[in-house]
């Protein structure tokens, strides 16, 4: 008996308490649907289903066993996407990515360690955003990769996260630009210059309520991603960009550079805003390579990007409509 | 997918995170699918399977309602609200009790029940209601211990840390109190038809999801005097849930189920909760136009 096409019909009639619409969903026919049932149950010694004439019921043993065999079903996906890896590269190929505001030496540092400290698959990295990371390890075209919280972690493993705290860039005419460290309140007056909502917006409005909560409620959010783009923004249009220190070419972030471009870069006093991060892979498919590549992101983004470990979280305050309390 | 799905998902990202939902015409049968049959935590949703199961029991006549029960503070259930949040000793009966788990989502009051009838008779009225996909593995105060178990030392407030989150069995389906939008919108059709018991339970399970205070979820999306909406809510780290039935003054009756995740793990996002009601607008808003 093929036990796991066996327990994909099992699951199938559970979830749909229907032997045709059961049926139609594996998209076969209705008399070997039931058959394999049978043939489950007699396997098995366990009746799964009550059937009456117009219904079918899962039996208490059923609704023991469904989980487990959901379970199982998603370890088979998980094994045969391992043995397509295998098959697909001489050695097996590990299809991993960052995301693309990840600075240049991070994945000059990510290529050169990772053969070095695994000699399995090959590396392919790829540029993709979170979104796209996630919906890649839904449909198994990705392994592992560098993510931005938040995102919907559901379904998913994390290494540490690690903080690439971001500081401003502003023209530098700016009264701030003199100052070592510039309060976010001091760019009150300029429109801030962001990535678009959609893309992620639940970072989105972080990024904006931490910003308020700070005193900078910009009157305009201007949306730019390009480099060049949002340079010339910050250049002529009274706008300000946020972004990390090791994204930033060295003209704009070096405090002593000679005054070339117009634009410098500035940390935020206090370190209110950051860019966090973790290496994320789909549960249950993390492997040595993929271990290998958390560990080569990880010191490769403490290394060449600054980034930390997070500080300990401020008190909770749970509100009653929480409805949980530990 | 649907176009009326398509919005109903959009809005969901539009709030930062994902959610499933299915909305059921109560009297044609009319339904709105937009990840129905996705496995979810119930979290205090289930709170609605134990009132059921309570009816049922009083109407074959193994439980009284009216019967008293103490209720000392010793080893109540933690929570906010309700007995769970009171200091003293208290005596009532079960059907306030009941109130009490409904209204405010009481988790002492939702044990203290639990002890009374047991978890498999939960199961077993859920069952024979045809929800295949719906079953509780254990108390709120056992759910609420596999969090601080699984939280760590760093307690309640490294629930913000999405590696925590990712560790929770309480988040995942297969491992803790689950159903699916489907089956809880199938609950609230036989409540409201009078097929989940007698009408007299019926209107008593009606009367009590009408008198649940929060108004930041699905009622929300029903800025309407004349609509009347019952629900009851269900609340974890990153979840953020909703079931109940939206009725309007020309007879039209709903039973909507939302479940959401967030990407923020923060506990206080208002906008999470109130996507729940936008959903179930777009949703009856399309059922109504059909």
């Amino acid at each position: 008996m093929d036990l796991v096409r066996h327990l994909e019909c099992f699951v199938a009639v559970a979830e749909q308490s229907h032997f045709g619409r059961a049926a139609a969903h594996l998209g076969m026919a209705q008399p070997p649907l039931s058959q394999r049932i049978q043939r489950l149950e007699r396997e098995l010694g366990v009746r799964l289903f009550e059937r009456t004439s117009r219904q079918v019921t899962i039996t208490e043993s059923g609704t023991l066993l469904l989980a487990e065999a959901r379970e199982l079903l998603a370890r088979s996906e998980a094994f045969m996407a391992t043995a397509r890896r295998i098959r697909d590269g001489e050695t097996g190929l590990l299809r991993a990515a960052l995301s693309p505001d990840i600075a240049g030496e991070t994945v000059a540092a990510v290529l050169a360690d990772f053969p070095r400290r695994h000699a399995g698959p090959e590396l392919e990295l790829h540029e993709l955003s979170t979104a796209q990371q996630l919906a890649r390890f839904a449909s198994h075209d990705l392994d592992v990769g560098v993510i931005h919280h938040p995102c919907d972690v559901s379904g998913l493993e994390l290494g540490p996260v690690l903080r690439r705290e971001l500081g401003v860039l502003l023209p530098r005419s700016a009264a701030a630009a003199v100052l070592d460290e510039v309060p976010l309140a001091s760019l009150t007056g300029y429109d801030l210059i962001l990535f678009p909502r959609n893309s992620a917006p639940a970072l989105y409005d972080d990024l904006l309520t931490t910003c308020a909560r700070n005193g900078y409620t910009p009157a305009a959010v201007r949306h730019g991603q390009g480099a060049s783009f949002v340079r010339g923004l910050v250049l002529s249009a009274g706008a300000v960009a946020l972004g990390p220190y090791d994204a930033q070419p060295a003209d704009v972030r070096d405090r002593n550079a000679d005054a070339g471009s117009g634009v410098v870069w500035r940390p935020l006093a206090g370190a209110p805003l950051a860019w966090r991060h973790s290496v994320a892979w789909p549960k249950g498919r993390g492997d040595a390579a993929v271990n290998a590549f958390a560990e080569v992101a990880t010191h490769a983004l403490r290394t060449t990007a600054g980034a930390r470990g997070e500080a300990p979280a401020g008190p909770l305050h749970l509100r009653p409509a929480s409805e949980y309390w530990l | 997918m649907t176009d009326t799905a398509a919005r109903i998902h959009a809005a969901f990202a539009e709030a930062g995170g994902t959610g499933w939902l299915h909305a059921l015409d109560i009297d044609s049968g009319a339904q709105i699918d937009a990840g129905a049959d996705q496995p979810v935590c119930t979290a205090s949703v289930h709170k609605l399977c134990l009132l059921v199961t309570l009816h049922e029991l009083a109407a074959s006549g193994s439980l009284d309602l009216g019967e008293q029960i103490e209720c000392p503070p010793a080893g109540r259930t933690a929570g906010p609200t309700g007995l769970a949040a009171m200091l003293d000793p208290v005596r009532i009966s079960v059907r306030d009790v009941a109130y009490l788990m409904m209204a405010v989502s009481d988790n002492a009051a939702a044990d203290l029940l639990l002890r009374h009838v047991g978890l498999d008779a939960v199961n077993r009225a859920m069952t024979r209601l045809g929800l295949t996909r719906t079953h509780a593995v254990h108390t709120f105060g056992e759910l609420f211990a596999t969090i601080r178990e699984d939280a760590g030392p760093g307690g309640a407030q490294a629930l913000t840390d999405p590696h925590v989150i990712t560790r929770l069995r309480a988040l995942d389906p297969a491992r803790t109190n689950r159903s699916t939008p489907r089956d809880m919108t199938r609950l609230l059709g036989a409540v409201w038809r009078d097929e989940a018991c007698t009408p007299e339970h019926g209107a008593a399970i009606r009367r009590i999801l009408g008198l649940q205070v929060w108004p930041h979820r699905m009622a929300s999306g029903f800025p309407f005097d004349d609509v009347h909406v019952a629900g009851k809510t269900g609340t974890l780290p990153t979840v953020r849930n909703e079931v109940g039935v939206i009725e309007y003054p020309d007879g039209g009756r709903y039973a909507v189920a939302v479940f959401t995740r967030t990407a923020n793990t923060a506990a206080t996002l208002p906008a999470a909760d109130a996507v729940i009601g936008t959903a179930a607008r777009i949703a009856v808003d399309a059922l109504r136009a059909s």
